[in-house]
């Protein structure tokens, strides 16, 4: 799938009257041959890195050679995990779509699935339904800067359009990073940050919460070293993502720097069952989060219901 | 000045000392009431109290805890009251209870049952109360019942007519309606071989839907939204849409209910099934009330036995096993 | 020129015989206090008075059905790691129902689009509901006089109501009047059972629809109401007194011909087990409840609003403004609460006139 799924959508007419339903003609008809969207593509477990004490990241392979190699997504799409008999959780595909040679996804454990899932090992096998949603709009960002604001393990959603950017670096204007934990053994993906931090094209801010021994970067709030940073909103993006708490206040710290709804972006988190928009679970208003997002931007945030 | 009168003025003369005073309105059809949210004396006018107040407004005291409120208690309501603080699970000063004698109340599925074959319930356009009957409008006919005919179950066995607890009571206390065992009628059923008493249950239950109406319309059914019905983690029920797991989940809300049931009935007349999960909770009771002398709800003050512990209960004589 | 045929109620049991030859035929059946769809037996006369409890939507859309089994099994050559192994089931049997109400037939019409993928222009589709959609008969029959709590007429529905149906069956005196409608109530009318339609049933009929839909009153203007919803929103004195007696229970959903959400669990017995599609409701309060504890719709104000505003306004907004409610009142009448959907729309309505002045 090269293009995200892009829905056709009618206004609904403002004084209906009763409408009858669809005519006989649209009636579904089962077509053999369509696929099975609740089954899952089997992978093995190519890796497992321990990111911190609570963060595992698996590194995957699809056990079809075949489907591996015509594997392709867009960077900020997710997929379900599904750990047989304990259930399935979503997941964003955090290896870039620039980098093919396994799919990456981080799991916070949380919940008894994904405790189950930090059970894995290297040459376990697991389900993967993906890629599934939508993903970051990249091409209208192409020539602007980029200020990407993480925070925990909400680094995963941006790690894989990061990674793509800069894998296509000479596309987008100045890239910037803040990304913050806690603390420093909160810091997922430290097998990147050497890398992020010494890049001369990519400005990379990392913060944590309160001093800690032998820490040698910034300390302090996201939102707060964001104001010290002080990105410029004229023709810049900002892409944001981590806990709720984080995200209400770096939202009202890009608004004071003067960043439009339209330039800023954030992905959703929403309990998902099908992840196909059909079981009814992750509705905001109109707006299902398993296949209209999980980006949105925030000017679209701003036009439905406010039930976060 | 009628019963609904003398109600109306104690609700009215409550009212600003709390803040909402649960009682009853008429329903989405005439034959059937609905439970009451009572702020303003506009409100209070549709206050409807009587044979169709069947709702158990004590279902929603837990949730007001922290402010003021006030209820109108049927006898069987008083008993849910009674068992929510003696469980403390309400305070007593919050609660203003204003107690009359209950009639008896309707029970819809009598009514559908009286009906069957001629006419639907539900097209019911009017009805008029009489003292001994209701006359039921339909477009084609008019067809009058007894009240005792459609009257729930548990108001021909009712021991506790007049609200057991309250602050205010209004009208004259009523006799009640038997003096006896009112668990009697569960011999015959009890007597059934094993066998068959499971295959009652298994086509009973084979209706379920899994709505958890039971559930949630038992005013005594504490842990609301972690429920061992739904809890993946323990999983003690899966989702299979089998007899097993309908009949298991009803054992569990019945055993976390002994000792601890009044008997309201209101699990059984939620049900949109028409399962007679009721039954069940009353068998429970009945061994409950015998091993520990003990009824549920009729003693605020009382322990409930398994809540407790106790070295020697006075009907459990264990030494002599 | 579509089939019209006629069978007398008492040849009905012979007539779904024939048809259980090759298919479950359902059809309603009292059972204790409540009406249920149930596969018919030998020599069953259907209830044809008391209208079902239950909507006949569970047997397109089973309360709970296996999506595929999976099996892990210890490997050797894989060096002690599990080799798992799904296996889909299969596919499922071809099914009649019978003397399904209108407003029952019409629901499905509310999860076709969704079952067929519209939110993902048809990219991912649910092939558990349309096979089983494609091989269900569905005979409706005209409702005879409105419940005090039927609505059909307020979303486009009616007594006589064709949307969906495969045959469309109609009283006449001692009998039904039966039009096929599609391929599939063709095939269904091709018995030697029925016989040939008069001219007298074809004009009963007619007289006996008539009826029904004068029986009915006058449909409020409800075009108003996807955006009221919307504007209440953040209203919550609004919902928390509309939901002030809901119980949070699924009765209203599960009765729902058109509420068509569901949950998907894995029961397993250790090494082997089954993934679970199972009916769920966005009454309960687990519904929404994320691993990490947070509830975006917490208390039962929020899930009500949810399910009113999702077949009042949110389901129109992405369906050309049809409503996802059938009208069929089971909600309203099987409520242990007795909340009533009509008034919680006309209550909309009001609040938001009442503030534009």
């Amino acid at each position: 799938m090269a293009e995200p799924t892009k829905k056709s959508k009618k206004a609904a007419p403002k004084n209906a009257v009763p409408k009858s339903a669809a005519p006989a003609e649209q009636l579904p008809a089962y077509r053999p041959g369509t696929p099975n969207a609740y089954l899952p593509m089997l992978a093995t477990v190519v890796e497992v890195v321990t990111e911190t004490h609570n963060i595992k990241t698996f590194r995957l392979v699809l056990n079809d050679a075949e489907l591996m190699g015509k594997f392709s997504f867009r960077a900020g799409q997710v997929g379900q995990l599904s750990m047989l008999g304990v259930g399935e959780s979503t997941f964003v595909i955090n290896s870039p779509p620039t980098r093919k040679e396994y799919l990456q996804f981080s799991v916070m454990r949380a919940g008894e699935n994904t405790s189950a899932l930090h059970t894995l090992q290297a040459g376990d096998t697991i389900g993967v339904r993906a890629p599934l949603g939508n993903s970051f709009p990249y091409e209208s960002m192409q020539g602007k800067d980029i200020i990407f604001v993480g925070g925990g393990i909400g680094m995963a959603p941006l790690r894989t359009l990061l990674l793509f950017m800069l894998d296509n670096r000479k596309d987008y204007g100045k890239i910037s990073l803040l990304y913050g934990a806690r603390s420093p053994q909160d810091m997922a993906f430290s097998a990147d940050l050497p890398e992020w931090t010494g890049r001369k094209d990519l400005d990379c801010v990392l913060t944590i919460d309160r001093e800690a021994e032998g820490w040698q970067h910034k300390v302090g709030l996201i939102p707060n070293v964001l104001l010290e940073m002080a990105p410029k909103p004229e023709n810049c993006v900002a892409i944001t993502c981590g806990p709720p708490i984080m995200i209400k206040f770096t939202l009202q710290a890009l608004e004071k720097l003067g960043f439009k709804p339209e330039q800023i972006y954030t992905t959703l988190e929403r309990r998902m069952k099908c992840g196909v928009g059909i079981c009814g679970r992750c509705n905001i208003g109109e707006k299902y989060v398993c296949i209209d997002g999980p980006v949105f931007s925030l000017a679209e945030l701003k036009g439905i219901p406010n039930e976060l | 000045m009628s019963l609904h009168t003398e109600l109306q003025t104690a609700i009215k003369a409550i009212l600003p000392d709390v803040s909402c005073v649960i009682g009853w309105s008429g329903g989405p059809d005439a034959l059937r009431g609905a439970p009451l949210f009572m702020r303003s004396e506009d409100d209070v006018n549709n206050f409807s109290g009587g044979f169709f107040a069947v709702n158990n407004p004590a279902l929603y005291l837990p949730e007001y805890k922290g402010s003021k409120v006030a209820v109108v208690a049927k006898g069987c309501d008083s008993r849910s009251i009674g068992q929510l603080l003696a469980e403390k699970l309400i305070n007593r000063e919050e609660i203003h209870i204003i107690g009359f004698p209950c009639q008896g109340v309707i029970d819809n599925a009598k009514v559908v049952a009286a009906l069957a074959g001629k006419v639907e319930a539900g097209q019911v356009t009017a009805v008029e109360e009489t003292d001994e009957t209701i006359e039921l409008s339909f477009p084609d006919q008019t067809i009058s019942l007894k009240k005792t005919d459609v009257m729930a179950d548990k108001c021909s066995r009712c021991l506790y007519p007049n609200a057991l607890i309250s602050d205010t009571f209004v009208g004259e206390k009523r006799e009640p309606a038997i003096t006896e065992d009112p668990y009697a009628d569960l011999a015959a059923f009890e007597a059934l071989p094993l066998e068959e008493r499971q295959a009652f249950w298994e086509k009973e239950m084979s209706r379920c839907i899994r709505c958890y109406a039971c559930r949630n319309a038992c005013p005594l059914c504490v842990c609301r939204d972690h429920c061992a019905a739904e809890s993946r983690n323990p999983e003690w029920v899966t989702q299979a849409d089998g007899v097993r797991e309908k009949l298991f989940f009803q054992i569990i809300h019945a055993s976390h209910l002994a000792g601890r049931c009044t008997g309201c009935g209101e699990c059984q007349r939620a049900c949109p099934m028409g399962i007679p999960v009721l039954l069940l909770k009353r068998s429970l009771s009945r061994r409950t009330e015998e091993l520990f002398a003990y009824r549920a709800g009729v003693d605020a003050e009382a322990t409930p036995p398994l809540l407790t512990f106790t070295l020697e209960e006075p009907r459990i004589q264990e030494r002599e096993w | 020129m579509a089939t019209q045929k006629y069978i007398a109620f008492a040849d009905i049991p012979a007539w779904l015989e024939e048809l259980s030859a090759a298919q479950t035929v359902y059809a309603p059946r009292r059972e204790g206090k409540a009406v249920v769809y149930r596969p018919w037996q030998k020599g069953e006369q259907p209830e044809l008075v008391e209208r079902p409890t239950e909507s006949a939507k569970h047997i397109v859309f089973p309360r709970a059905e296996e999506l595929f089994r999976f099996n892990y099994q210890q490997a050797p050559e894989t060096g002690g790691s599990k080799k798992l192994s799904l296996a889909e089931p299969a596919d499922p049997a071809p099914a009649v129902v019978f003397a399904a109400l209108p407003c029952d037939t019409r629901g499905f019409l509310f999860f076709d689009p969704v079952y067929s993928g519209s939110g993902t222009n048809g990219k991912f589709q649910d092939i558990y509901y349309l096979k089983r959609r494609a091989c269900t008969t569905l005979i409706t029959r005209t409702c005879r006089a409105p419940l005090a709590t039927c609505f059909c007429n307020w979303t486009g529905g009616g007594p006589a109501n064709r949307e969906g149906a495969d045959v469309l069956s109609t009283d006449v005196e001692g009998g039904l009047f039966l039009e096929a409608l599609t391929e599939k109530g063709e095939a269904v009318l091709k018995s030697a059972a029925l016989s040939p339609a008069t001219e007298a049933h074809i004009s009963a009929a007619q007289s006996s629809r008539d009826k029904a839909a004068r029986s009915m009153g006058d449909a409020p203007d409800l075009g108003r109401t996807p955006p009221a919803l919307i504007s209440l929103f953040e209203n919550l004195d609004f919902w928390r007194e509309q939901s002030a007696g809901c119980l949070s229970c699924g009765a209203c959903t599960y009765l729902c011909p058109t509420c068509y959400c569901f949950n998907i669990t894995d029961e397993s017995n250790g090494i082997s087990g089954v993934r679970l599609r199972s009916w769920d409701a966005c009454m309960f309060a687990l519904f929404t409840l994320e691993a990490s504890g947070h509830n975006p719709r917490n208390g039962r104000a929020a899930r009500l609003r949810n399910r009113v505003g999702h077949k009042f306004s949110y389901y129109p907004g992405l369906h050309e403004g049809r409503f996802s409610c059938c009208g069929c009142g089971r909600c309203i009448k099987s409520c242990p609460s007795s909340i009533d959907i009509r008034r919680i729309v006309q209550n909309a309505l009001a609040a938001t006139e009442a503030s534009r002045g």
